[in-house]
């Protein structure tokens, strides 16, 4: 079970609606992975809703409803097999990354950092944030860098640390600008991260700095 | 605040008990058996909603709004069937629809080019299967329908900018003038008297 999750700003923030596309992707994938969130956000969205209900209404004219009346007839109401929810995704891969990687982590183009890491950038549409996985050997190291930006981490397989907590699947991390870390895979299998930033990252050990030139965000 | 948001003047934190089973009701004659007579009345209650939340703070004009009415009633329509009474409130259910095609139509105009729409990001209902958990679930929804109407005025007016304009935290700060950390805690303030379960 995760034991890191987005904080309330955060929820609040996905239930109504109000998160960047690409983060809202990111905290969606950990509610997969964790039913605390998934209450939780539950709740918050009937906040949503008794606003909703208060609202005073807005005249609609009778030819809204006609129109929408008249095309009932093409769409006939979709029959539910069993329920559509967003089931435990424990043991496999979330739905919406599935969509997005068009497969499985195997069929994506990985991209070679260092010797035990490995980046595969996913296409979400947000012009504002990079959506990318991390694969990072078993027992492998990320060389220290600090954030620009702001950075979610989504642990989906593995675990890693760094000196705040050790962190395993389905754990959601939140960084700030100006948190440097050097997070470390587990000895026993290789980590396949989330991560989504909205600027590049910023190695701040001697042997890396030369690359912080090359780092650019890979948005869209 | 140049527009301020106008809720019902008889509101009492939304309408629990009878009407909401009504609503229910509505979903799961639409669902069985096409009820064209209970999709009607669903939609003279929940239409004139949607248009003011389609207008709320946003750009929208009139004739999108209306668009906006015809989507998610539409979505109401062929969505019927998976609404679970059991598990939502028939205004939850409708308020995320709408909130997600409202979302879905922000993106469009902003000619945003994206395999995914909101409803992937934001899945409806995920509530647990456990009797136990259905059941706080249920008098929770009940609870934060009947605290609404004791929240003090600077957090309705957060909850409204944030849920019904639907603006960042950062956007609310940025249009009342206040500074981020006290629209955050204001919103956390309401949550907490709502008494939303955060169990970690």
């Amino acid at each position: 079970m995760a034991k890191y999750h987005p904080d309330l700003d955060l929820l609040t923030e996905y239930a109504a609606g109000t998160l960047p596309l690409a983060q809202a992707a990111c905290v969606s994938v950990h509610m997969s992975y964790c039913e605390q969130c998934r209450r939780t956000v539950s709740q918050l969205q009937d906040v949503g809703a008794s606003l909703f209900e208060g609202l005073q209404g807005e005249a609609v004219s009778e030819s809204v409803l006609n129109s929408v009346l008249g095309q009932l007839d093409d769409e006939a109401p979709l029959s539910y097999v069993g329920s559509q929810d967003h089931a435990s995704a424990i043991g496999k891969t979330p739905a919406i990354l599935q969509r997005l990687m068009n497969g499985d982590y195997t069929d994506l183009v990985w991209k070679k950092i260092t010797s035990s890491l490995s980046i595969s950038y996913l296409k979400t549409g947000d012009p504002n944030y990079e959506f990318a996985l991390y694969h990072i050997k078993a027992g492998g190291k990320i060389p220290e860098h600090s954030h620009r930006g702001a950075e979610m981490t989504l642990v989906l397989e593995g675990g890693f640390s760094d000196a705040d907590g050790s962190y395993h699947e389905g754990d959601f991390i939140m960084r700030e600008p100006g948190d440097a870390h050097a997070p470390t895979a587990v000895q026993s299998e290789d980590c396949i991260c989330l991560a989504v930033l909205d600027a590049p990252l910023k190695f701040t050990g001697w042997k890396y700095r030369w690359m912080n030139p090359f780092l650019q965000l890979s948005a869209g | 605040m140049e527009n301020t948001l106008k809720f019902s003047s008889t509101y009492n934190g939304g309408s629990a008990g009878r009407r909401t089973d009504e609503w229910s009701e509505c979903l799961q004659l639409i669902a069985k058996n096409e009820d064209r007579a209970a999709f009607t009345r669903f939609f003279r209650h929940f239409a004139p909603l949607i248009k003011a939340f389609a207008l709320a703070g946003s750009s929208l004009s009139a004739s999108l709004a209306d668009e906006l009415v015809q989507e998610v009633m539409l979505k109401v329509w062929q969505k019927a069937g998976g609404f679970n009474p059991e598990k939502a409130a028939a205004s939850t259910w409708v308020y995320t629809i709408a909130r997600n095609c409202r979302t879905d139509m922000f993106r469009r105009l902003q000619k945003f080019d994206t395999p995914l729409s909101e409803e992937d990001v934001m899945p409806e209902q995920g509530n647990s299967e456990e009797p136990l958990a259905m059941l706080q679930d249920r008098r929770s929804r009940e609870s934060i329908r009947k605290m609404m109407s004791t929240l003090p005025p600077d957090q309705m007016q957060i909850l409204a900018k944030v849920y019904m304009e639907g603006k960042s935290h950062a956007e609310a700060a940025n249009e009342l003038d206040l500074p981020l950390g006290t629209v955050k805690s204001r919103v956390r303030l309401a949550i907490q008297k709502l008494q939303i379960q955060i169990d970690r």
